[in-house]
């Protein structure tokens, strides 16, 4: 088995504010292999971006990432790198698409400028050398007439053109790992469509590896290998996406695919998680999603979880996998659905 | 903004109402120069409040205007006698009661002013907003204290209510563009859509759903208009068009002691001063609420 | 359950926007926003309005309620003539005629508790005054699954599901009909979308509701819509009930709009259909046919750059609005004349298909 891309250990990121602090990823390891396009799916507040964000250590005060964490990247520990040395990492050998193209570009400059500058930064490049390879970056992503449209500015394109142009910049300098926080999320159905299917091409043909982070469960099935899902700022489950939609583990996950709406497939009424995620300043003891939970007893008040290994390459955080014939009696959760009488 | 809230729940025990009002005073006091801002002013406007009952000496009191004029602070004065053998002190906490008075009431007429200039312009739009802009264009271009001058220089011997007045009028102009501002982006908030989706009228909506949401800007404006109306009423005092003698201002007991600077030195220091903290904790505080309101929005 | 009547009744609805230049603000054009809209909403039902950013949705909700006021067009609700109220007679209808937002957060005003904001409607209409109001404000929180102790609480205090159910608590205080959703669930989590989704069906049924639910997600206006109108650049280009729409989608935009929708299934073999550019601009549409620069059809010819399609019955109860889908009425010899060498063929891609 060769060595993954990118490993992370014990990563804990928490943010210091008045109210508390926020333990936003309390404790998350998994590693990225080599062109392996790995999913982490969950909902707001799980802890998915942040974790994107502690990589790359883009986290900035009140937020930082605690000692003990690890990352290793290309032999390594990207957590206490120096400054430069990370800076040098971050868009050449690790690269970020961000959910919104609009503030993730320079207003003032040109899109040509901006995706010139990765390479003049990181390469060394000429002016004449760096805008050659944005215009053909900028091609490679499906722009037509890259060389005219490199001399717009970001306001003149399109949401999916904008995306385009983040993703030329990300891929710039060939990237080990792209890591791609919501891409599509802002975009049409549409355009989403195309930048997916434009990034598993040049993945492909690039042979990143590619950490897409996301909250659509359908863009998950689609695009990635193996999936991790988040809840309260851990994982609780890990398969490969096969298995994970096949057989579903932890009752969150179960909860996910339930309550989205499939086209094609009638339902009365949708299945619904009541209740609402814990607040990041105070974790419950326990397992997190107890309240929630169809299937809950009491160990699971009195034990978080870890992680057992429920399957070939499948890990869950619940106690279901060393009881699992409590899975065919489930009772009304805890947390009832707000001031509704239990349906 | 596209993608998903946070889906937090709210703590279910019951607590004391978060109004966003209680919210930002909370704010702003944790900072540690608010609350020294807020001590000293406290301290500053209850003297002025009870100042009849602290003052040691009647400040117009003219006792010896012999033998007890100009004397530099001592035990029995301490902030000192005037040239007309008036105790100092008790002119400067009469002082502080009259000028707190003039910028709180100048300001209200201010407030009220801009506000409304303000709110109608952005509300109503269009011509008419473009018309009272190009007045307030107009009116902003005169400097304020030359204004002031040239009005109070025609009409000498004005009572001090006239002077409020005219303080008033000359102060709104800064407040009315920024409450336009606020009302013409409040105009196209969803909740203003939803309120006209259920029926409300015009007034409805300006009452009850612009105007509170301008009470940030508007307090910010409030607070740092009392300080700039202290210091113009000092300013005029001083030249002697303002606060009419004998009655006890700051700017007036530093003209009072004008002539004989150097020698009668506590007229203008203890006076100067007492200015000088008012119109700093006032900034101090004004520039907390304007931060505490902007960082939230 | 329906009435021979439509509870509302639109025709030919546009709502221009006019582009101004220069130091005079002269109109140099005008983005189309809403261009030639017409359809009917039975009571009772929902009709589901899908489309992309642009395509015309939300200015249509709103120009139907006069929060926008139209162009030109006619909008009929139970038979009357909502374009020529006035302002008494319009606020008389905003009872029978609510709306509810997409954005939690700005669509309720932060200086005001819920209470207030639920009671507002009730103060308005001369409803309920006093103890009366506030008990009936208390009973529309229930209703709608929030606390009753919540009404002295501020927005700012609540999760952007909770802050839905307060707009849509809002909205049921005058005891309206027809309710426009703009994009309700948008803004919310998948787990609290479903919370949502449910509520309002609970209603619909619980009240008698008539609903108009604008979304761009597809998979959610297929679980909550009876019929489904799909909107491109102004226009409508097809009309069909659930069920037709998703299984035998004929207009070729919709086919590549379904195929576009990420499945949740990853052995759900694809065979994508990937639109090429963007969406174009309202301001500066396409002629003929609004999709035709982006269109699959193998029928697509020069003709379809002449002619505006008409959304014509292709089927019962399924209106598409393409010329090269038969059956059609601009003729053969009409689309020759324009330039057409491709005959009309009914094209139905496997991939557009969900069994």
């Amino acid at each position: 088995m060769t060595a993954p891309l990118l490993s992370i250990r014990d990563l804990h990121t928490s943010f210091y504010t008045e109210s508390g602090v926020a333990r936003a990823v309390d404790g998350v390891s998994f590693d990225i292999g080599a062109g392996e396009t790995v999913g982490i799916v969950g909902e707001s507040g799980c802890g998915k971006s942040v974790t994107a964000l502690s990589i790359l250590r883009l986290i900035q005060p009140p937020g930082r990432i605690e000692a003990g964490s690890r990352i290793e990247f290309e032999g390594k520990d990207l957590v206490t790198l120096g400054d430069e040395e990370i800076r040098d990492i971050r868009g050449n050998r690790i690269s970020m698409i961000f959910q919104e193209p609009m503030s993730a570009l320079n207003p003032v400059f040109t899109v040509g400028d901006q995706v010139a500058e990765v390479a003049r930064v990181h390469a060394g490049m000429s002016r004449k050398d760096a805008w050659a390879r944005a215009v053909e970056m900028l091609a490679l992503t499906g722009i037509p007439d890259a060389d005219t449209r490199a001399r717009q500015y970001p306001h003149q394109l399109s949401g999916g053109m904008r995306q385009r142009v983040l993703i030329a910049m990300a891929l710039m300098m060939t990237p080990a790992l792209v890591i791609a926080d919501e891409p599509t999320t802002a975009l049409d159905v549409t355009i989403q469509a195309q930048i997916l299917d434009l990034l598993l091409g040049l993945q492909k043909k690039i042979g990143t590896s590619i950490l897409m982070i996301t909250h659509d469960l359908g863009v998950i099935a689609e695009t990635t290998s193996r999936v991790i899902v988040m809840y309260a700022g851990e994982i609780v489950e890990q398969a490969d996406v096969d298995e994970l939609f096949a057989k579903p583990h932890h009752p969150y996950t179960e909860g996910l695919m339930h309550s989205m709406p499939h086209i094609g497939h009638d339902q009365e009424r949708l299945n619904v998680i009541p209740g609402t995620v814990p607040a990041p300043t105070d974790w419950p003891k326990g397992c997190r999603f107890r309240d929630r939970c169809p299937y809950s007893w009491d160990l699971c008040e009195q034990e978080h979880p870890p992680l057992y290994q429920v399957g070939v390459d499948h890990v869950s955080r619940c106690h279901l996998a060393i009881e699992p014939e409590r899975r065919n009696h489930p009772h009304a959760p805890l947390v009832v659905e707000e001031g509704v009488a239990a349906a | 903004m596209l993608g998903q809230t946070q889906d937090f729940a709210p703590t279910s025990s019951p607590r004391p109402r978060e109004s966003p009002l209680a919210l930002g005073v909370r704010r702003i006091l944790r900072g540690r120069s608010s609350r020294i801002a807020l001590f000293v002013l406290g301290i500053i406007v209850l003297v002025g409040a009870l100042a009849p009952l602290i003052a040691p000496y009647n400040p117009s009191a003219q006792p010896d205007i012999v033998a007890l004029k100009d004397l530099p602070p001592s035990l029995a004065h301490p902030f000192g006698t005037d040239p007309y053998s008036r105790d100092v002190l008790s002119r400067v906490i009469y002082g502080a009661r009259l000028s707190l008075m003039i910028g709180i009431l100048a300001t209200l007429v201010s407030l009220t002013l801009g506000v409304a200039y303000g709110a109608i312009a952005g509300y109503a739009g269009g011509l008419l907003d473009a018309f009272m802009m190009r007045v307030l264009d107009a009116l902003l271009s005169i400097p304020r204290l030359l204004l002031l001058i040239g009005v109070l220089v025609a009409w000498p011997r004005l009572s001090i209510g006239a002077l409020v007045l005219f303080l008033g009028f000359t102060g709104w102009f800064g407040l009315s563009r920024i409450v336009r501002g606020q009302v013409l982006a409040l105009k196209h908030a969803e909740f203003v859509t939803a309120a006209r989706a259920l029926g409300a009228s015009r007034r409805r909506i300006l009452l009850r759903h612009l105007l509170p949401n301008l009470v940030s800007p508007i307090v910010v404006a409030a607070t740092l208009g009392v300080a700039h109306v202290i210091v113009l009423e000092a300013g005029l005092s001083y030249l002697g068009i303002g606060v009419p003698q004998p009655q006890a201002s700051w700017g007036n007991i530093i003209q009072d002691g004008a002539d004989q600077v150097a020698t009668l030195w506590w007229m203008s220091l203890f006076p100067g001063l007492l200015m000088v903290l008012t119109v700093m904790t006032l900034n101090v505080l004004g520039e907390a609420l304007r931060d505490s309101y902007e960082r939230r929005s | 359950m329906n009435d021979s009547q439509p509870l509302l009744s639109i025709r030919n609805l546009k709502k221009e926007f006019p582009i101004k230049k220069g130091v005079f603000a002269r109109q140099v054009g005008a983005v189309k926003a809403v261009n030639d809209v017409s359809f009917d909403v039975a009571r009772g039902e929902t009709l589901g309005i899908v489309g992309e950013s642009g395509c015309g949705k939300t200015t249509t909700g709103r120009a139907i309620l006069r929060l926008i006021e139209p162009t030109s067009g006619e909008i009929r609700f139970e038979g009357r003539d909502v374009r020529s109220m006035g302002t008494s007679e319009l606020r008389a209808l905003r009872r029978e005629m609510q709306i509810i937002f997409q954005d939690p957060v700005s669509s309720l005003n932060p200086r005001m508790t819920v209470g207030a904001i639920i009671r507002e409607g009730l103060t308005i209409h001369k409803l309920a005054e006093g103890s009366a109001a506030d008990a009936r404000v208390r009973q529309l929180l229930q209703e709608v699954g929030l606390r009753p102790e919540y009404a002295n609480r501020y927005p700012h205090e609540f999760s952007g599901g909770q802050r839905q159910r307060i707009g849509i608590a809002r909205a049921l205080s005058v005891e309206p009909k027809f309710i426009v959703c703009d994009e309700p669930v948008s803004a919310l989590d998948v787990s609290v979308q479903a919370q949502v989704i449910n509520l309002l069906g609970d209603l619909q049924r619980d009240r008698d509701l008539t609903y108009m639910f604008i979304a761009h997600d597809l998979s959610v206006v297929e679980h909550i819509a009876d019929r489904v109108a799909v909107m491109y650049l102004g226009k409508i280009v097809e009309l069909a009930t659930g069920d037709d729409l998703y299984r035998e989608p004929l207009m070729p935009y919709t086919q590549a709009l379904l195929s576009a929708v990420p499945v949740a299934d990853p052995h759900a073999r694809k065979e994508r259909i990937i639109l090429q550019g963007d969406v174009p601009s309202p301001a500066n549409p396409p002629s003929g046919c609004v999709f035709h620069p982006r269109c699959h059809h193998p029928a697509k010819d020069a003709a379809c750059a002449k002619i505006v399609p008409p959304l014509e019955e292709k089927a019962p109860g399924h209106f598409v609005a393409c010329i090269k889908q038969t059956p059609t009425v601009i003729t053969w010899e009409e689309q020759k004349q324009a330039g057409g060498v491709h005959p009309p063929e009914r094209y139905l891609p496997l991939a557009a298909v969900h069994a």
